[in-house]
């Protein structure tokens, strides 16, 4: 029999907390956060920090010129776009209805940033294309999965869905899990039938 | 029904005829052709035989493993992480925990992470070679898919051994290990270490100085260094160009910081550079598996017990009220991560696989986003293809080592 354990509450120090992949934890302290500020006080919203990893929060309209700023001022040098995706935050706040998340890492300093915008939807983003080619396909995907328009993007069109997919957008909350219509197999004249019910998220 | 006495329509190309002298055929590989890899199409642009333009189009395999992940607990997610890349599961599942596991802020004990780099490099192993068979084979290489395969056996009984599955492994779990290690898997993995060497100099002795080979290979495909970096390209593909960035050094997760290990680099950048760096990456996975079986306790915990994210022990709950009442709640309702958000990355065989994970506090994670390596890497096919010959591109996507269960998600 072994003795009962009591199970401790989680606290606030982690192991994660102090890996340093990510820059000084202190926004006031990180050189990105010191200069997008200085650099662009107007389209500057916040900095949080959550475990190590840092996040800056933009205006949609800078997001280019600030990720722009990023990779080529001399002290910071986030060269490398690692991801491009999107948050529906239907359920967590009132409007903007997304966030676009970028996630940019620095080859030469080894450190990581996230650069985070809100929109709305029927709003754009400026695309990342010109200044990062690889942002073409995970922009697109961003689009076929939310139906964020990226403004100025060379060829934004579906990737993973078909092109001529006439559903929405499946990444969406209010999109359900199975999709608005079940599916007919060809060569059968009803839906297969459901084994088991899925798991549902409880609503706003 | 189908009516199969009907013959069904097929358009395999168009012709166009630009001017009298010059014409472009636009033509579908795939996506059924056997060195797409998958169900890869790619829609050619051709003038002759020269590529004039190139559009991978991709999605044949979307399964929509993301929407999944947001309406699945944590820990039943994991075995969806064996689905997207399927030659390397455990390195999936290796970045799903940590990503849990940081947000969570809980770590595993030290003899699991041991176990979990021995696994995640074995993946790597597996990985290296389906590709270099299916790479080899698709370049008129036969024999060599033959010996990559026997030897990929290998691996798989030890995955086998290890956890009971052989491809889709699920073998990790949120806080480590629940299952105790085999007590002859250590010789096992070390007798594989003392073998395989060997193998890979059989590899070099059929490709590295064959002139066929080399005919196919050098030369081809050439990534700069720059346009890598600004492809967001990972993995060889990017440490082929002479870029050094490998997610194990530059930010060491579990004990890679412990272990000696060298990262190749290419000069070139073209197929044959990411063929040499694949090869010496399967010599340096050898050498830490190797200081792992040394470096790994015999004995100790292999689950993160104490905390409230972790399936109780088995024993325990059988045993004990609490623990089985933190394994009742565990099941039925899962655990609830705090409200934040992180992204892990794991250097993938195929380049930097993360997981970004968004938590409102919920069993089930509000957003679940896979950052796949193979995705972002095959947008260079278009820019590698440019130009290029036919024949070319069964090389470049060979190249490239994608899984279109990776890719499409």
């Amino acid at each position: 029999m072994s003795e009962p354990r009591p199970v401790p509450a989680p606290t606030a120090t982690s192991p994660w907390d102090t890996t340093g992949y990510w820059g000084p934890t202190d926004p006031e302290q990180h050189p990105a956060v010191r200069l997008v500020r200085e650099r662009f006080p107007d389209a500057f919203r916040e900095a949080t920090v959550f475990r190590d990893e840092m996040t800056i929060r933009v205006d949609r309209r800078a997001l280019r010129d600030v990720v722009e700023f990023l990779r080529t001022h001399p002290e910071l040098r986030y060269n490398h776009l690692t991801d491009i995706t999107a948050v529906d935050m239907l359920y967590l706040r009132e409007r903007p209805r997304f966030d676009v998340v970028v996630q940019l890492y620095s080859i030469p300093r080894r450190q990581r940033l996230r650069v985070k915008c809100g929109v709305d939807d029927g709003e754009t983003v400026p695309s990342l294309v010109p200044i990062f080619a690889g942002a073409n396909w995970l922009e697109r995907e961003c689009y076929d999965m939310f139906g964020i328009v990226f403004e100025g993007h060379p060829d934004l069109r579906r990737i993973l869905l078909p092109e001529d997919w006439d559903e929405g957008h499946p990444l969406r909350k209010d999109y359900p899990l199975r999709g608005y219509r079940d599916y007919v197999q060809p060569g059968f004249e009803s839906p297969a039938p459901r084994i088991r019910g899925t798991l549902r998220r409880p609503g706003p | 029904m189908i009516d199969f006495s009907q013959p069904t329509p097929v358009i395999l190309s168009e012709v166009r005829q630009l001017t009298p002298t010059r014409r472009e055929l636009v033509l579908n590989m795939g996506p059924q052709h056997p060195s797409t890899h998958g169900v890869l199409r790619v829609r050619l642009t051709l003038e002759g035989e020269t590529v004039i333009a190139c559009d991978p189009v991709i999605g044949y395999l979307h399964r929509g493993v993301e929407k999944l992940g947001e309406s699945h607990r944590y820990a039943q997610f994991v075995p969806w992480t064996d689905r997207t890349d399927y030659v390397a599961a455990p390195s999936n599942n290796l970045g799903y925990v940590l990503a849990v596991e940081k947000l969570c802020g809980i770590q595993a004990p030290e003899r699991a992470q041991y176990w979990r780099m021995i696994m995640a490099e074995l993946a790597r192993l597996a990985s290296h070679l389906v590709w270099l068979g299916t790479h080899a084979l698709d370049i008129g290489a036969l024999s060599v898919s033959l010996y990559t395969f026997r030897d990929r056996e290998l691996i798989l009984d030890i995955f086998e051994k290890f956890c009971g599955a052989r491809l889709t492994t699920n073998m990790m779990e949120i806080g480590g290990f629940s299952r105790e290690i085999p007590p002859d898997l250590p010789e096992m993995v070390r007798e594989f270490c003392r073998y395989f060497p060997k193998a890979i100099r059989q590899y070099e002795d059929l490709l590295t100085e064959n002139p066929i080979w080399l005919a196919r290979t050098k030369g081809v495909g050439i990534i700069e260094p720059d346009v890598a970096i600004n492809y967001g390209l990972t993995g060889a593909c990017l440490r082929g160009s002479g870029v050094n960035y490998d997610v194990r050094k530059a930010m060491p997760y579990l004990f890679y910081d412990r272990v000696e290990f060298d990262v190749p680099l290419g000069t070139h950048g073209d197929v044959y550079d990411r063929y040499l760096v694949r090869i010496e990456e399967m010599r340096q996975s050898i050498r830490i598996i190797e200081q792992c079986l040394e470096q790994v306790p015999t004995d100790g915990p292999l689950m993160a017990y104490e905390s409230q994210y972790v399936i109780p022990p088995h024993k325990n709950v059988m045993t004990t009220a609490e623990d089985m009442q933190r394994h009742f709640i565990w099941v039925i309702k899962g655990f609830s991560p705090p409200k934040g958000e992180v992204y892990h990355a794991v250097e993938h065989s195929k380049g930097e696989l993360g997981y970004y994970i968004v938590s409102d506090g919920s069993p089930i994670p509000y957003r679940l986003r896979i950052r796949s390596p193979d995705f972002v890497n095959l947008q260079s096919l278009p820019y590698m293809a440019q130009g290029a010959m036919l024949a070319d591109i069964v090389a470049l996507i060979g190249t490239i080592d994608i899984v279109l269960g990776s890719v499409d998600r």
